[in-house]
């Protein structure tokens, strides 16, 4: 960015290391900021018989260390699970997994295997009303419009939108299923399982609404029906042995087949894809 | 080839508001200003060029394909720098991190080529320095010159922009015409602005669209040239003048529907003419209502 360059005679003395250590300070200076000069020490210093560095490559390096942000928690994880490093960063994007949100959802699940443990069949509903739906919300905000600030850049780029929010689904139950379990173990009797068929079924319900309404809509309206459901069977006083029948849970599974098979029939309908259905 | 855009009576309506009515144009490289009222249907006919929208009547090309056709709208977008007029920041982001992100939705999956393209096109809009700065941290200036960043990704050989020097001192503006005009020699370059000066600084090209409709459509210098003879400097406002205004030598610039004699014509600038084209039609609501 600058008119001025190094002249031949001072760089062969600042690749040699005979300038003075004021001359190297300002050669070392202009070098930050002129690619030109740059390109030219590796020349220099062929010339001069000095082991060559690929000084491009290592500038490269230097700034990659201070520019790439380090990479979130949740974008680590998904690394280690598998996911190549460009998409566990697509996926990490999303609001939903950053920050203040995960901290607040892992803390009501905590809460919620708090009262279960404490609370008996009062805490047990309790934690069953509560587990399924964290999976749902989180895969609602990761793709919602409303949270996703950059959208009308992100929406004419090529990568598929389709692709995108089926990672961003498939990263929230690889992440959350898991760690919801390891938080329901210490609940007692088999309910650490019981919530797994309703919160796959009810996250694949929400893709299914979101190709008619917004997935934050559709996770609002999913986790009311299921809160008053919740409600209702623990005002008739029924046990919470209830949601483990196997009929129960085969409903659940049929649900979450269903749904995912009628989100993959109108997936063109998603609200980000709608302009062009 | 030659990259090119066609629009042949291209409407767009949202709801029963007409935004864009009977479009035709044809673009090829070089830098086509857009200019217009708010409401004038600028930002509707980018987004449609774009292809973040479609059209409600009409055909696009772009760059010899259809939008309408998923495979055909994908390849559009991979030769394609697109700036809205309005963009939101995810969280914490620096400008580094925003525009690696959009490099990786444009298909850089590898790091280090990804990396060295987001260095360039910050470099070339002058940020840099400030490459690692939080984005909510950054001026407005600063924020535009972000979202620009992100357009000029890959050196697309189509690059539309909407308003890109909203807020950028004119130091930078500088910067980034010289930036738009070496792009321009071989892409298609649409911006829309309010700023009179940037087209008639950059544009060869001008289109003025009104109420959803093109009102003009041709060299920058032609529209200046229809208003010569109709812009004076005097001591006090004229009243039989379009508008008028006082300057800051204390006189008032004239500019006037008809050309007058015997006063003490100025060189017309581009400002001058839109003005008077403006004031040749007819006023009223920014869009119009679609008949039922």
């Amino acid at each position: 960015m600058t008119g001025w360059h190094v002249d031949d005679e001072t760089l062969r003395h600042y690749v040699e290391r005979t300038d003075s250590v004021a001359e190297g300070a300002s050669v070392e200076r202009h070098l930050l900021n002129c690619a030109q000069c740059r390109a030219r020490v590796n020349t220099a210093a062929t010339a001069v018989d000095l082991a060559v560095v690929d000084l491009a490559a290592v500038w490269d390096g230097t700034r990659d260390a201070v520019e790439v942000p380090r990479p979130s928690v949740f974008e680590r994880l998904l690394r280690a699970l598998g996911l190549p490093a460009h998409e566990a960063q697509l996926v990490a994007v999303a609001s939903a997994f950053r920050g203040v949100w995960l901290v607040g959802v892992a803390a009501v699940l905590a809460f919620a295997a708090g009262a279960a443990v404490i609370g008996h069949a009062r805490g047990l509903w309790f934690f069953l009303a509560v587990a399924p739906l964290a999976p749902c919300l989180v895969v609602a905000f990761s793709y919602d419009r409303r949270w996703d600030p950059a959208l009308e850049p992100e929406t004419v780029t090529p990568y598929p939108t389709l692709r995108l929010i089926l990672l961003r689904t498939v990263a929230v139950l690889a992440v959350a299923l898991p760690a919801v379990l390891l938080l329901g173990l210490v609940v007692p009797g088999a309910a650490p399982f019981a919530w797994l068929l309703p919160a796959v079924g009810f996250v694949a319900l929400v893709l299914a609404a979101s190709t008619w309404a917004s997935p934050l809509n559709a996770a609002i309206a999913v986790s009311a029906a299921w809160l008053m459901t919740v409600w209702l069977l623990a005002a008739r006083a029924a046990s919470p042995s209830a949601v483990l029948q196997p009929w129960t849970q085969v409903a659940f599974l049929v649900l979450a087949a269903a749904s995912f098979g009628t989100f993959l029939v109108r997936r063109r309908h998603v609200r980000q894809l709608r302009p062009w259905r | 080839m030659t990259a090119s855009i066609s629009l042949s009576g291209v409407g767009r309506t949202f709801g029963a508001t007409r935004a864009l009515a009977d479009v035709d144009l044809d673009l090829e490289p070089g830098v086509i200003g857009l200019l217009g009222p708010n409401g004038a249907g600028k930002t509707t006919l980018l987004r449609l060029l774009a292809t973040a929208l479609p059209p409600s009547q009409g055909t696009v090309r772009v760059l010899g394909r259809d939008p309408q056709v998923p495979a055909e709208r994908t390849e559009i977008r991979r030769r394609l720098g697109y700036l809205p007029q309005e963009v939101g920041f995810p969280r914490g982001f620096t400008a580094f991190a925003f525009v690696d992100y959009i490099a990786l939705l444009k298909e850089w999956p590898q790091p280090d080529a990804r990396h060295a393209e987001v260095r360039r096109v910050l470099d070339q809009v002058g940020l840099a320095d400030v490459a690692t700065k939080r984005i909510r941290a950054m001026s407005g200036g600063q924020r535009r010159r972000v979202v620009l960043a992100q357009a000029l990704l890959g050196s697309p050989p189509v690059l539309i922009l909407d308003e890109p020097t909203t807020g950028v001192d004119p130091e930078q503006r500088v910067t980034l015409r010289t930036v738009l005009a070496e792009i321009a020699r071989t892409s298609i370059v649409v911006l829309s602005t309010h700023q009179t000066e940037d087209v008639a600084a950059l544009c060869e090209r001008v289109i003025v669209l009104d109420r959803g409709r093109v009102r003009y459509d041709g060299q920058v210098t032609e529209l200046v040239r229809q208003a010569a003879g109709r812009v004076w400097l005097a001591d006090q406002p004229d009243p039989t003048a379009r508008v008028s205004w006082r300057t800051g030598t204390g006189r008032y610039r004239n500019v006037a529907a008809h050309a007058r004699d015997g006063v003490e014509h100025v060189e017309p600038s581009l400002e001058d003419a839109y003005l008077l084209l403006r004031g040749d039609l007819p006023h009223g609501k920014p869009a119009e209502e679609v008949a039922s």
